[in-house]
């Protein structure tokens, strides 16, 4: 439905979420509702974010890492989305044990819990679409319609903006405005396309208003093309979540594993 | 929209309206910073990885993910819209796929959030550098504590209380000095003319 506007720039790397919502089975996490999946994922930030300890975290990422498999993500695209998550939670486990205090111990909890939270918000991010998170946004968490539909037309136009960035290198190089090595330079040329393409920005963004002004954008009430259906399993999948942290917190705390997060480490 | 009159100088009275091109400029513009940001991202990613060894270097450059609210709403300069062009600078990363997800887009409504909060006690009437600083400062809260608690757990108070100061200096910095800075080269550029911020 949305193929064309979310087809790539050479210089990105493939969208994941693409051929998972697009398939025509699609796989369970792509059929759920955006919204109970952000609502998931914020569910498991607001529930760990407190506990320091590796074994509260790990049960959780031990439950949400088999949604991998229903995330309709496979070999290659499941590579692109682990990699950067794992690359992370190394620098992050290694930061704390280079300047933390808790060494070994405190760096695992660190990147077990950074993959924790992580794992579902990357999971929800890949698997939902971009047209059914705004319409659930709207029609589910009661987001102000205009502005929601903004943001989305706006992220259509990602494609033609990095198109843009190339043609003002592209002119740049014409010209002879090229950095070479000279780190100094390059940070100058850099600036200047970015404000040449801000300058792009607000004028496509003036264009685009006045041809949704002339649409009538925004001047009554909005029917919905597509509805956006809270089932039965979107219920499921938060009441779900919030068992899973309650069952972590309760399991850790019988282990005597349990660790509060304290200030200053 | 039947706007005889363009809001260029709005009376404090007058009903809040918003304009097409008062949500749609902002909804481009925040992506346009976060298509910027991503290949600032790439950037820094392929040429720093230093950055995992020296997180304060890092904190020095924060401030650059707090310019899009502060900018939407020296811009604009309606209530919201600060929250509008983070969110929507922000949603770039989460969409053009990295390993945050959506709690990117949750990180940006915050700053944008806390920005908004500043606008709004200056009654959306002051856009000065002030204003902008104030407003930059108060977002990077967000991620000097946020960032803290979630990455840098076990870090002793004392670095965690300097990575909060200079992730906040610099938003300050970047994010209220350079959205000021911008957004009078782009009135400048002519970018603005819809905008009550074309003029000073």
């Amino acid at each position: 439905m949305s193929a064309p506007a979310r087809t790539p720039h050479p210089a990105a790397p493939r969208p994941p979420a693409g051929p998972a919502a697009a398939a025509g089975r699609r796989a369970w996490l792509a059929r759920a509702n955006p919204a109970a999946k952000l609502l998931a994922a914020a569910l498991v930030a607001a529930g760990l974010v407190p506990v320091v300890d590796p074994v509260t975290s790990g049960i959780v990422l031990a439950a949400a890492l088999p949604l991998a498999a229903c995330s309709g993500l496979r070999g290659a695209q499941l590579a692109a989305v682990g990699l950067p998550l794992l690359v992370m939670a190394a620098a992050i486990g290694l930061v704390n044990l280079l300047f933390g205090q808790e060494g070994w111990a405190g760096a695992l909890g660190a990147a077990v819990r950074l993959l924790a939270i992580a794992v579902p918000s990357v999971l929800a991010a890949v698997t939902s679409d971009p047209t059914e998170t705004a319409d659930a946004l709207v029609q589910r968490l009661r987001v102000p319609e205009r502005p929601a539909v903004a943001v989305l037309a706006a992220l259509r136009l990602i494609p033609l903006l990095t198109a843009q960035w190339r043609t003002l290198g592209a002119a740049r190089r014409a010209r002879g405005l090229e950095a070479g090595a000279n780190p100094l330079r390059a940070l100058g040329v850099f600036l200047g396309k970015a404000f040449a393409l801000l300058v792009r920005a607000v004028r496509t963004g003036t264009t685009l208003a006045m041809a949704m002004d002339t649409r009538a954008f925004g001047t009554g009430p909005r029917g919905h093309a597509r509805r956006s259906r809270w089932r039965a399993a979107d219920t499921w999948l938060v009441a779900g979540t919030a068992a899973l942290l309650c069952a972590a917190h309760l399991v850790s705390l019988a282990a005597g594993t349990w660790q509060p997060l304290g200030i200053g480490g | 929209m039947q706007e005889h009159e363009p809001q260029t100088h709005p009376s404090p009275r007058a009903p809040l309206r918003y304009r097409t091109v008062d949500i749609v400029v902002p909804a481009v513009l925040g992506v346009a910073v976060g298509v910027v940001f991503w290949l600032w991202n790439m950037l820094w990613t392929v040429t720093t990885p230093v950055f995992a060894f020296f997180p304060p270097a890092q904190a020095l450059i924060y401030g650059m993910w707090l310019l899009p609210g502060v900018l939407g709403g020296l811009i604009v300069r309606k209530p919201g819209i600060a929250v509008l062009t983070s969110t929507a600078a922000a949603a770039v990363s989460m969409v053009l796929g990295g390993p945050w997800g959506v709690e990117i887009v949750l990180a940006g409504f915050v700053q944008g959030l806390l920005s908004e909060l500043v606008f709004a006690a200056a009654r959306y009437r002051r856009w000065g550098t002030p204003t902008a600083v104030l407003a930059a400062a108060a977002g990077g809260l967000a991620p000097a504590i946020w960032d803290n608690v979630r990455y840098y757990v076990t870090w002793p108070l004392s670095h965690q209380i300097a990575f909060g100061v200079i992730v906040v200096i610099s938003a300050a910095l970047i994010g209220g000095v350079g959205a000021r800075l911008l957004t009078s080269a782009l009135a400048r550029a002519g970018a603005l003319a819809p905008f009550p911020s074309a003029r000073r």
